[in-house]
């Protein structure tokens, strides 16, 4: 009688010894399973350089294809993602700490529907609204443009947009006559690649008040009217060598 | 003799299994599922909130006659601008009589927005092949300048859909070597050469050569990358004489 009551009323101590037990064995056997799951993930980051795409875009900056100013991103395949900076051009004396930052990714060559690119600047004239371009040359003269995206600056000067489009291989073209270009990562093309990226004023007045000069020219770098409405290149990435 | 009359071995024993049990489940291994994190949910229906639907109001779009008879022009809320039209089948016209498109275009706020956003949706189109999208200066040969904006995959029933985020409304192509050339866009003139008009290209001739089982289709410009003329010939147009956007 003794040993059944000592029976019945340590029960609910085994019972309850019995549940921490299983709860803490429950612990112990989930906490390897999150080191293997790091583990797998360390592999990868090591084996992070087997990026085809990466690789060779790497090799195009080392052999002076690629602009120098361009950093290729150690992502993941199927993913690529490049980096470059922007420097003042046309506000570099007003505003010779404008700095800014393109980043564009495409996920998978041959799955992306586009491009993803994002332009940051700061330190930039506050309350702006700049055009961005592609275009074929940094520089004067351009040459041939595509108008992609606009980025208004907040009032510390700095500024973001994300758009997506083709960017990679951008290019323009008279389906006329068309022509034929070298890309350095796509070799012969069709049209004219356009492989830099400016910034300019959407808007010659702001860009006289700005910059305090009533003699600069409108430019053609917004689109809509009226002809020749846009100001002075703002931004550049100031590369003779292709930035993407 | 003092500490067993004011410790019971059985209740000491018994605390401390509660004390394990409780440290168990609340220690930092236990949490193999994410800590909930709080949330705060606010009622709506406060009397200052709205309690009916906004007007809506359809905007202008260019001047009359001078946009395609096949653009709708969305009645929507201000101050955004929704337009759609339909694509119509090319190439393919013989082999997929019943391809269809459908381009929306929204502009959020014409003063402000970055860039307007294009939705490309098509129906019965040839399947599992891939299609780039054009803005172009004519809807027909010779197309003129073209701007490539994207892709459309067309999944195995042959529909797919593509969003873009880019200059639209306001596209053109220009030269800056020649910045007196200008164009009548729905603004007005304006600088460069207007892109009014969107299409679909097959992405390689092969795949367009094996789709419409014709050896002999040439080779067009109308996808980027390596390998000039490597596109196919247009699958899907607007159609139409008068710009679309």
């Amino acid at each position: 009688m003794q040993f059944i009551r000592k029976i019945s009323l340590s029960s609910p101590l085994l019972l309850a010894l019995l549940l921490i037990t299983t709860m803490w064995v429950g612990v112990a056997s989930a906490a390897p399973a999150k080191t293997n799951a790091l583990a797998m993930a360390d592999g990868v980051n090591t084996n992070r350089l087997s990026n085809p795409n990466t690789v060779q875009l790497q090799r195009l900056v080392r052999t002076g294809r690629l602009a120098p100013s361009v950093h290729v991103l150690a992502s993941l395949p199927p993913t690529t993602i490049v980096q470059f900076p922007l420097v003042p051009s046309g506000i570099k004396k007003a505003f010779p700490q404008a700095t800014g930052l393109v980043t564009i990714v495409r996920g998978n060559r041959d799955n992306a529907f586009s491009d993803t690119i994002t332009v940051d600047v700061q330190h930039m004239p506050p309350n702006i609204t700049f055009t961005i371009f592609f275009i074929e040359f940094a520089s004067k003269p351009f040459g041939n443009v595509e108008y992609v995206a606009d980025l208004t600056t907040r009032g510390d000067g700095s500024g973001e947009t994300i758009f997506q489009n083709i960017a990679f291989v951008a290019f323009a073209m008279d389906a006329r006559n068309p022509g034929t270009s070298q890309d350095g990562q796509e070799g012969t093309t069709s049209g004219i690649n356009l492989e830099h990226l400016g910034m300019w004023f959407s808007q010659l007045q702001d860009a006289q008040k700005v910059l305090n000069d009533d003699t600069l020219k409108g430019t053609i770098f917004d689109g809509g009217n009226p002809p020749l409405h846009a100001g002075p290149q703002a931004m550049t990435d100031g590369q003779t060598a292709p930035v993407f | 003799m003092y500490i067993r009359r004011f410790f019971n071995p059985r209740i000491g024993l018994g605390v401390m299994l509660l004390t394990l049990l409780l440290s168990a489940c609340s220690g930092p291994f236990s949490s193999g599922s994410p800590t909930p994190t709080s949330t705060t949910t606010t009622s709506g229906g406060g009397s200052g909130f709205p309690t009916t639907a906004l007007t809506l109001r359809t905007p202008p779009f260019g001047t009359a006659g001078q946009v395609a008879p096949t653009v709708k022009v969305l009645a929507s809320a201000d101050p955004t601008l929704i337009v759609q039209f339909p694509l119509f089948p090319a190439s393919i016209k013989t082999l997929f009589p019943d391809a269809t498109g459908l381009v929306t275009v929204i502009q959020g706020n014409p003063e402000t927005n970055d860039f307007d956003t294009v939705i490309v949706d098509v129906q019965k189109m040839p399947p599992n092949v891939k299609f780039t999208v054009f803005f172009t200066e004519l809807s027909a040969k010779p197309f003129g300048h073209g701007e490539y904006v994207g892709d459309v995959i067309t999944r195995g029933d042959g529909s797919a859909e593509s969003i873009f985020h880019l200059i639209t409304f306001v596209a053109f192509a220009a030269d800056a070597r020649n910045s007196n050339v200008t164009s009548a866009d729905q603004s007005g003139d304006a600088s460069g050469i207007q892109l009014e008009h969107v299409g679909m290209w097959f992405d390689g001739v092969t795949f367009a050569r094996t789709v419409l089982k014709n050896p002999n289709i040439p080779g067009t410009p109308f996808d980027g990358g390596g390998g000039a003329l490597h596109a196919g010939p247009q699958a899907m147009t607007d159609g139409q004489t008068l710009p679309v956007i």
